[in-house]
């Protein structure tokens, strides 16, 4: 693969970020970033989870716009407010989610919207020949007639990037786009990606996949907690620099000591043989009293479906024992009411009713502890809520406000307010700390801290690696499904713990 | 402006129905007269014993427009049954258990089948309303018993049975909604589906709960009908549903589920009949009364629509 001679595009960068800044809400998502993206380079945007390089790569094609700071192209500043205004400049966002229409063939989809013919009639042939040249100037070819559907994945990511090109697109952003596939479709996907280099086109690439990144990139920009660290020559770095680079080594006064469970507690949840449809390696896990144990691992390793089936939610063969019991059997409700709380890695999905209100949503999986004869005790449903509103520290105005009027970190702690109304004997907590601001993550670390001080065996899911370290007492990691390595409490590290998790990929 | 949004939201068709009497009182002799208030109430106790469990369905993220077919087709069944018995306590059984199990049908079929509620019960429909002409013989029935009439038409209290009825269920329902743990799961069901799943809410047997007693409620109105007609006759009329969901959706129960209230519902059905009821006071053409009844739902689902978005 030829690299590019980087003294030749220095001299005129294709867009530059001067200085910009992002907020979503409270939270802090980039701040400061400088960067200039030069034609027929990869350019490679690297960071642990919530690192901002989804956020950066999304400014690049308007999807989101900078509340600070300037964009240049061709070094005149731009300002793009939507995806339609970075097109119309030829910036393309390519994601894992693809706008194609799956039921047209491959023309109608690279020649949507700008079809040609003579007045309101379409010409089949001469559509047909624009896309086959797209195809040809840039070396991608796809069959023209084919339905998109029954392509793989690959071809269709192809697809998008024709439709892009047909449009002269001067700079594609790839969002993760070998995420969903294997490992022979991402070799294709790397080799489009330099495809499109060699042709001049600006190649932006957002991945965690460091080999990959390596391997295809020019440059490398690496981002940790929203800020820019640095960006430099693919041939300067290693996965080890990376991963250093990504993780600095702070841990400080981020995370509650957490207290040692005594070896003697109470062995609350044992997971014996768990095997979700598809996955081949049993899952065995065990959990005491006070005891909180990780799974970490790469977003999509199969983390949260095991939290999921030991719920009930997701269908699993193997047992699952709660405190002795075997609970195998049991559906979601007798689960939560024998002591499991689950608090989910999308609270929005799958937590919390948006539009109900604050008491309503504490309440939901316990009503029928305040149910009798006369209904439910308004009384006791109040008074439970506002009690654990209260050492939840949930922020409020009233118990009777839509879950909307709250913040995110506040929307997060209603769930701890919920979970700590059931008083668990296990508590399952999925990504607690996602789109949260700095301020509130300490709050929720100690919520959860102070869960399993109270007795309450907890399992920590988190692509936060520096949570995982922080918090947990054993970590147990996952890649494709499977447990590929576990560590105490004195063995964890960050690069460990990356290392493991790559090493399934 | 937000807060304003939220007020009228809640309480904007309590406002604008309130106006709606203090006019129509203000402006005709025949408006407010206890007459006139008693005959409202009778013909519109039906509707209203439907509407209150399609405003539970509907907030439990469904839509069911089987609701005419069964208030159509179970009297036909419970009047078979007393020309075959000449027992009414028992014809009045066998058509709630009628609607029970056509309730039951929908909702297996919607939480089972996994079909969209709309077009499962649109289907379901058209088989209640064979049902309803296979019974009956493709003619009309009537009753073989001289208390058949007095279902509906007693008075008490100088209020007609029917009327009772309507507010005795009126009030179950709201109980039954705002009071009780189901009541909560309706609204959980409807907000967030799969939250409410993962919260332990049997979504599915919330659902079919809502499907069937929705059924129940409209086989009785359609009972009360036969009773008040002294008469049932089998047609595929959709109009019952019509009417029973232009009070709901005027009423401000959100049609994507979660959100809505039973009082807001009865107020529109109050609404919806004074309306009619100005009109034919006034001596307007009906056409006119369509026209305008059409523009008021729209007007109701905008507002709904903007308040979503702010």
């Amino acid at each position: 693969m030829g690299r590019l001679n980087l003294a030749h595009c220095v001299n005129n960068p294709l867009l530059v970020l001067d200085n910009v800044e992002k907020r979503f809400g409270a939270t802090v998502a980039l701040t400061g970033v400088d960067l200039a993206i030069y034609p027929g380079e990869v350019h490679a945007l690297v960071g642990e989870n919530g690192a901002g390089k989804s956020t950066l790569g999304k400014m690049l094609t308007g999807v989101h716009s900078p509340d600070r700071g300037a964009l240049k192209l061709d070094g005149a500043p731009i300002h793009l407010s939507n995806p339609a205004e970075s097109l119309a400049y030829g910036l393309v966002g390519i994601t894992q989610e693809l706008s194609l229409m799956p039921t047209r063939n491959v023309t109608d989809n690279i020649m949507l919207a700008r079809e040609l013919g003579r007045g309101p009639f379409v010409n089949d042939a001469a559509n047909r020949a624009a896309a086959l040249a797209v195809m040809d100037k840039y070396g991608l070819a796809v069959d023209p007639d084919v339905i998109v559907a029954d392509l793989p994945v690959s071809s269709q990511q192809r697809v998008e990037i024709l439709r892009a090109l047909s449009r002269d697109a001067r700079m594609i952003v790839f969002d993760e786009p070998t995420a969903r596939l294997s490992a022979e479709e991402a070799q294709t996907v790397c080799d489009v990606v330099r495809q499109l280099a060699a042709a001049g086109c600006a190649v932006v690439y957002v991945s965690h996949f460091l080999e990959e990144v390596l391997a295809i990139s020019d440059r490398i920009t690496i981002l940790r907690n929203g800020k820019h660290i640095r960006t430099g020559p693919a041939s300067n770095e290693s996965r080890e620099s990376l991963i250093e680079a990504m993780t600095g080594s702070t841990l400080s006064d981020q995370f509650p000591t957490p207290k040692f469970a005594p070896p003697d507690a109470e062995e609350m949840l044992r997971v014996d043989n768990l095997r979700l449809d598809g996955t081949t390696a049993p899952i065995n896990l065990a959990i005491k009293a006070g005891e909180i144990l990780g799974l970490s691992g790469l977003v999509g390793a199969g983390r949260s479906e095991i939290g999921q089936a030991i719920l009930g939610a997701l269908p699993a063969k193997g047992t699952v024992a709660l405190a002795g019991q075997d609970i195998s059997a049991w559906s979601i409700a007798q689960r939560i009411e024998q002591g499991i709380a689950y608090i989910p890695e999308s609270r929005r999905d799958q937590g919390l009713m948006m539009m109900r209100t604050i008491q309503e949503n504490v309440g939901l999986p316990y009503l029928s502890r305040i149910s009798g004869w006369f209904g439910l005790s308004h009384r006791a449903d109040t008074e439970n809520a506002r009690i654990n509103c209260e050492n939840a520290t949930v922020k409020y105005g009233a118990l009777s406000d839509d879950m909307t009027t709250l913040s995110g970190g506040n929307q997060q702690k209603v769930l701890f307010a919920r979970a700590r109304l059931g008083a668990p004997k296990l508590l399952i907590v999925d990504e607690p700390t996602r789109g949260v601001d700095v301020g509130a993550k300490r709050k929720i670390y100690d919520l959860v801290a102070d869960m399993a001080a109270g007795g309450a065996a907890v399992l920590l899911i988190s692509s936060e690696m520096e949570e995982i370290v922080g918090l947990c007492h054993r970590v147990e990691v996952i890649a494709n499904g499977t447990q590929v390595a576990n560590f105490q409490r004195n063995q964890m590290t960050e690069a460990a713990l990356i290392q493991a998790a790559f090493s399934g990929v | 402006m937000q807060s304003f949004a939220i007020f009228f939201r809640s309480y904007g068709i309590l406002v604008v129905t309130v106006g709606l009497f203090v006019l129509l009182a203000l402006s005709t002799d025949g408006f407010l007269t206890f007459r006139n208030m008693r005959n409202i109430l009778d013909q519109q106790s039906t509707v209203l014993i439907a509407a209150c469990f399609m405003t539970m369905a509907i907030i439990s993220g469904n839509f069911d427009v089987s609701a005419a077919a069964v208030y159509i087709a179970a009297p036909l069944v419970a009047l078979v049954v007393e020309n075959a018995t000449g027992s009414i306590p028992i014809s009045i059984l066998v058509g709630l258990a009628t609607g029970f199990a056509m309730g039951l049908f929908n909702g297996l079929v919607v939480t089972r089948l996994g079909v969209n509620s709309f077009i499962a019960t649109l289907a379901s429909s058209f088989m209640f309303f064979g049902i309803g002409y296979l019974v009956s013989g493709r003619s009309i029935i009537r009753p073989e018993t001289a208390e058949w009439r007095h279902i509906a038409r007693t008075r008490i209290f100088e209020l007609t049975t029917s009327t009772w009825f309507a507010v005795i269920i009126v009030i179950i329902a709201m109980v039954l909604l705002h009071r009780t743990r189901f009541g909560r799961n309706v609204y959980a069901c409807g907000a967030n589906r799969e939250a409410a799943r993962l919260a332990g809410v049997n979504v599915s047997r919330v659902q079919v709960q809502t499907f069937v007693m929705l059924a129940v409620a409209s086989a009785f109105a359609g009972i009360l009908t036969a009773s008040r007609t002294i008469s049932a006759q089998p047609s595929d009329d959709f109009s019952f549903v019509f009417a029973v969901l232009t009070a709901v959706i005027v009423g401000g129960t959100s049609i994507a589920g979660g959100q809505g209230a039973i009082w807001r519902t009865v107020v529109a059905v109050f609404f919806l009949a004074f309306l009619t009821n100005g009109f034919n006071l006034h001596q307007i053409d009906p056409i006119w009364q369509r026209l305008i009844e059409g523009i008021v739902i729209l007007l109701a689902v905008s507002v709904d629509a903007w308040t979503q978005r702010r």
